[in-house]
């Protein structure tokens, strides 16, 4: 090789490796700062009281309520989702095979992927909280359950996708091995491929809710909020996100620093999910090739 | 279709003229391949090819990539029924009956026919229940006749011994050739009578490959044993007959022997020497 092609190849090199590092430390930078600021200006709301008192105290409260009621609305988000999008994603990947709605059906979950979550919150509103007003005569309105369900409907094309591409990832030569023993497709696929791809679908469901637990504008119209504890699902409940929301807008500096604190709380949670998620992931994934 | 018990009853069909007319001397047939095609949507991979597996023999198919030697072998089990738009057509009568026809179950065509694969895929499961698994579902056995079924079956691959002390362990922690002999083990539990193994060994060590070969003339005591392999050496070496494929035809099918010193056609004699187009 001649020195100048080796000379030009290696400035060549160092130059894409500048852009990459600086693009890395944009990216980091921001994020850094997005922590650092929601520490600094929340350190002061960062007390006891912020997890044992409700909202209802205003100045002198916490944000316990909306605690409990974004715990609540995630796992109902979760637990509605999961069933539906892991077996829809087992669909696409195992089943759809020799039928046209495969590639349909994937496309529409991009779509949902990428849909406004305020326009699923109204859908929600329109399909559950409407009809369950008129159905109780108003007892019904807003609820937690329609939060979980509004959740759900931006968790399930998350776990739908990975279960699917999951599952793809799953070496052909297995389902080959297990049904060359005469093990049905559905129990190969329940107990062989699903086992194979359980850190990765686990890994999903992680992201999802990683996804939905910083998720305000569905609940606006859905779960709507509550200054006081409730665990009560039919009831309207509050939660981080949305008591963030309304935290930011108040007038009160006291009430804007609680905000600031539940903002840094609900970020360590989504980082701490990540982290699990990634560490879920890392240590099964045991190589099939 | 040609009633299958006049095909069985056939005296010494082995020798029958519509299938290669190779003498296999005394030994039945354990497998008749009676003019099979195989389409993958428009192309023609397998054409009008016949022959007879030897019972408890090792027939070996050799011939260069893409000739269909692996694509034979899958239709053995009707393994590609589990793609779209692949479809086989013709004959392979097994114990006297048609596999290819569309009522004979997969169920119980699997329990007859194993197979193991170019690479080791053990189920991510442990060591015991990746032999068990395939058991459980054919058959209803206590907890100890499980578990001497597996021994069973893990003596037979050449296994137990490395693995006696660890069979509740992840079989993904085993090496290369221990998980393909595990596969094998899988394979061999469910006491087939025939058993199909596609180039089993390209995926491993030398060491690794001479203990499946040795393994492989000990099955053959048992299982009617039929091997795709690149590997000329390995076809000389632990098979008694030998079939040469290329471009989706049987060129020549014949003892190994023959097939090795004195082959009938010219493209074998090329293919076999190393002077292949």
């Amino acid at each position: 090789m001649s020195a100048s092609l080796y000379t030009t190849r290696r400035i060549k090199n160092i130059a894409a490796m500048a852009f990459s590092i600086l693009a890395t430390a944009i990216g980091l930078l921001f994020l850094a700062w997005i922590l650092w600021e929601t520490l600094s200006q929340g350190i002061a709301g960062l007390k006891p009281q912020l997890f044992t008192k409700i909202t209802a105290y205003r100045e002198e409260g916490g944000l316990a309520n909306a605690m409990v009621g974004s715990l609540i609305l995630n796992v109902l988000g979760i637990l509605i989702a999961t069933p539906i999008g892991v077996a829809a994603g087992t669909w696409l990947a195992e089943y759809s095979l020799r039928s046209r709605l495969g590639p349909t059906i994937r496309f529409l979950n991009d779509i949902l992927l990428s849909a406004p979550s305020i326009v699923l919150g109204l859908f929600v509103y329109t399909v559950i909280v409407l009809p369950s007003k008129w159905l109780t005569n108003g007892d019904v309105t807003f609820s937690g359950i329609a939060g979980g369900i509004a959740l759900a409907l931006i968790a399930l094309p998350v776990i739908v996708r990975t279960t699917d591409e999951m599952l793809r990832l799953v070496p052909g030569t297995l389902r080959e091995a297990a049904l060359s023993l005469g093990v049905p497709q559905w129990k190969l696929t329940m107990q062989i491929l699903i086992r194979a791809a359980r850190s990765g679908i686990v890994t999903g469901v992680l992201l999802a809710l990683a996804r939905i637990s910083g998720e305000t504008a569905p609940l606006l119209f859905t779960a709507f909020g509550n200054n006081f504890m409730t665990f009560n699902p039919i009831d309207k409940m509050p939660s981080l996100p949305q008591i963030i929301y309304e935290y930011t807008k108040d007038p009160s500096p006291d009430i804007n620093t609680l905000a600031w604190a539940g903002a840094f709380v609900l970020t360590m949670f989504v980082l701490a999910l990540s982290l699990v998620a990634r560490f879920v992931f890392s240590r099964s994934k045991v190589s099939h090739d | 279709m040609t009633n299958m018990n006049e095909v069985a009853s056939q005296p010494g069909f082995g020798t029958s003229p519509h299938a290669s007319g190779v003498d296999l001397g005394q030994v039945p047939a354990k497998m008749t391949v009676r003019d099979v095609n195989f389409h993958y949507g428009d192309f023609h991979a397998i054409k009008s090819i016949a022959m007879d597996v030897p019972e408890k023999k090792v027939t070996a198919i050799i011939g260069p990539s893409g000739c269909g030697k692996s694509t034979l072998l899958r239709i053995f089990n009707r393994i590609y029924a589990i793609y779209p738009n692949l479809r086989a057509s013709g004959e392979i009568i097994l114990d006297g009956e048609n596999i290819l026809d569309p009522k004979y179950s997969l169920n119980r065509l699997r329990s007859k026919v194993g197979m193991v694969f170019q690479k080791p895929v053990p189920f991510p499961m442990t060591i015991f229940e990746n032999v068990a698994y395939g058991i459980r579902h054919h058959e209803k056995l206590s907890r100890s006749e499980m578990e001497s079924r597996v021994e069973q079956a893990l003596r037979g691959a050449a296994l137990w011994d490395e693995v006696k002390d660890k069979l509740k362990q992840s079989a993904l922690g085993l090496s290369g050739g221990q998980q393909q002999r595990l596969c094998i083990a899988r394979g061999i539990a469910l006491k087939p009578e025939v058993l199909l193994l596609d180039e089993p060994t390209s995926a491993l060590d030398p060491i690794a490959t001479s203990r499946i070969e040795q393994l492989v003339e000990e099955l053959k005591k048992d299982f009617t044993i039929v091997i795709v392999t690149h590997n000329m050496q390995q076809a000389a070496r632990c098979s008694d007959m030998t079939a040469f494929m290329y471009m989706g035809e049987l060129i020549e099918f014949d003892r190994t022997e023959k097939i090795f010193t004195k082959p009938d056609k010219k493209q074998t004699e090329d293919y076999i020497t190393g002077r292949f187009g």
